[in-house]
């Protein structure tokens, strides 16, 4: 083993030498590292991406919501009272919601109406607002679906409102929201509509598990959780990031076949070297080992370079905002890079392990070679 | 307890398959006391190179049996041959063969290195036998940065590491001078001579061979002792 690491760290320093195998190696050692630096790269840029999106979905909506199991009605008691003094990082908000419609300009739009308790004036979400080019101060009509009589036979219950405030829509919403205070509410729906109790985490508490230990919840209750409440955003963003990430990986798959024609070149350069080490009694075996010890040494070095470049190249690039985004186009103002920890090891993983793999064919064949071959060929 | 160290037994090898096959050795036999130095000359292509190495146990007769102090050897495994090799056994080849990442030292020390020895010591004893072939000072240069002469000493100093009971040599001066022939083969006489090792030497010069205890001469139709 003393050996081993004393041959291998020399050929590893050879390789610093102007020769043709030397170069070789030099372009695998580089093309490795940039793959690696690449893949750092696009996976803190997805991250990046995909942290903007995730803190989107949590600003625009409820982190979960807890719906009756059948009908419309929650179960009555003071369950939500036990379970916001169970959970005081949670923030618990009943409401009620129905459909209806908006008219404004003439034109009737279908909404959703939520009857929020506690809420002072009417708001509506952004979609509405873009939909119906309403802003703050706009008076817009309320029309129910529970009708009430009139000389002309039964006609939509019609109220009017003031926006008072324009607020995010929940992510993928295709109808626009109406929010109104309880007293109107009872006007527009005079039955009630379907309960629910939206939850809300507080700042810094992730949604994904604080709304995983919420429980015990009483019967007839139903929990969707932040992560089934945007599964199939949160789906797509998982399957790019894999698909992305396979893509760049074929860098390191180009880099790891230029390593097995650089390894095959050494192993080469080398047999009367190995030839004449196995004369002195080094066994076939150990040479398959330090051509494998090779590779892993040099993806090892090519990985961490790269990785640690990558890792060095996102970080400024996400703090000096390098990369500027139209305004009102993107949710962010600047190319976001995020590396986190897990993906930079994944990286590192990655690459030596290619690396590895492409060491096998030339430190099998190293140590198929016959022996006087090496001898020989001198 | 018996004074042979090299017995080869009727050895048969040969390279290529077919119409193209080509017997180098065709029932070779050879016995070489303990503490005796032989040489074995003859002309290009006659098997010299090949017995040396079916003797030292880089290769595999076709037929045949060779016998290292009173073991068979011929027969044993990949595994047991290297063992062998490293604990008996000390090569210099025509090409001084020295590893050229390596320092003269570091070259020398190898066959210890491979056997698990401590680096320090290893060096150290690679050291004394730089000093014994007389190229101590050159010791912290590489192979390239010495003359030919230099290489083939280092190579013997390599040689004797292990401190070996059979000494293979091919054709150790065929590639120096004459003066520098004479004096590697000189320092090799006394190395072999002053240790009792028991030594196959393969050469083509005659001059040198007799200076061994005994000569062999392998010709295209098989031995004729001298």
């Amino acid at each position: 083993m003393r050996a081993l690491a004393f041959i291998l760290g020399r050929y590893l320093l050879g390789l610093s030498r102007r020769t043709h195998v030397a170069v070789v190696s030099a372009i695998s050692l580089v093309a490795l590292g940039l793959g690696a630096m690449a893949l750092v790269l696009t996976l803190s840029l997805l991250e990046g991406f995909q942290a903007t999106i995730r803190r989107e979905l949590r600003e625009a909506g409820p982190h979960a919501v807890l719906l009756p199991k059948s009908g419309d009605k929650l179960p009555p008691g003071p369950w939500l009272e036990r379970l916001a003094s169970v959970h005081p990082e949670l923030v618990f908000r009943r409401l009620e919601r129905g459909s209806g419609w908006v008219v404004a300009y003439g034109e009737a739009i279908p909404v959703l109406l939520e009857v929020v308790p506690g809420l002072a004036a009417v708001e509506v979400d952004r979609v509405l607002a873009a939909r119906g080019a309403l802003g703050v101060g706009a008076e817009v009509a309320l029309l129910s679906p529970a009708p009430v009589l009139s000389p002309l036979g039964p006609v939509p219950r019609r109220l009017s409102a003031r926006v008072a405030r324009v607020v995010p829509a929940p992510a993928r919403a295709e109808k626009g929201t109406v929010r109104v205070p309880e007293p109107l509410g009872r006007e527009l729906l005079p039955q009630g509509g379907r309960e629910e109790v939206q939850v809300f985490c507080s700042p810094g508490v992730d949604p994904r598990v604080a709304t995983a230990r919420l429980g015990p919840l009483p019967e007839g209750v139903a929990l969707r959780s932040f992560s089934e409440l945007h599964r199939p955003l949160l789906a797509a963003l998982a399957l790019e990031r894999l698909l992305i990430g396979l893509g760049v990986s074929l860098i390191l798959l180009v880099a790891a076949l230029n390593l097995l024609c650089n390894l095959t070149m050494l192993a080469a350069e080398k047999r009367a070297d190995t030839a004449i080490l196995q004369a002195m009694g080094w066994p076939a075996g150990q040479v398959a080992t330090l051509f494998r010890a090779l590779g892993l040494a040099m993806g090892g070095l090519a990985g961490l370079g790269g990785t640690l470049l990558g890792w060095a190249l996102a970080t400024v690039l996400d703090r000096t905002r390098a990369i500027p985004l139209p305004k009102g186009v993107f949710a962010a103002s600047h190319v976001p890079f995020h590396p986190t920890l897990p993906s930079l090891f994944l990286v590192l993983g990655v690459t030596v392990l290619a690396a590895y793999a492409a060491a096998l064919l030339p430190a099998r064949a190293a140590a198929q070679r016959g022996l006087l071959e090496g001898l020989r060929g001198e | 307890m018996s004074s042979v160290a090299v017995e080869a037994r009727g050895l048969w090898k040969g390279y290529g398959e077919g119409e193209r096959r080509v017997e180098v050795l065709r029932g070779f036999s050879l016995t070489v006391e303990q503490g005796e130095l032989v040489a074995v000359v003859g002309p290009s292509g006659v098997g010299k190179s090949t017995l040396l190495y079916l003797l030292g146990l880089l290769d595999k007769p076709d037929a045949g049996e060779v016998w290292l102090f009173g073991q068979k050897v011929s027969e044993l495994s990949p595994q047991e041959r290297a063992g062998l090799r490293n604990r008996k056994l000390g090569f210099v080849f025509q090409a001084h063969l020295l590893l050229a990442d390596f320092t003269v030292e570091e070259n020398v020390a190898m066959p210890l290195l491979l056997r698990g020895e401590r680096k320090a010591k290893a060096l150290a004893r690679a050291q004394e036998l730089l000093a014994q072939v007389g190229i101590a000072h050159r010791r912290g240069h590489f192979p390239h940065e010495l003359s030919g002469g230099e290489q083939q000493r280092a190579a013997l100093a390599r040689a004797l590491a292990c401190e070996p009971q059979l000494l293979l040599l091919d054709e150790p001066t065929g590639n120096l001078d004459t003066q520098a022939a004479e004096r590697v083969f000189g320092l090799l006489l006394e190395l072999v001579l002053n240790r009792a090792l028991t030594g196959v030497i393969v050469t083509h010069n005659e001059a040198l061979a007799r200076r061994c205890h005994r000569v062999v001469h392998l010709g295209p139709s098989g031995e004729t002792p001298c």
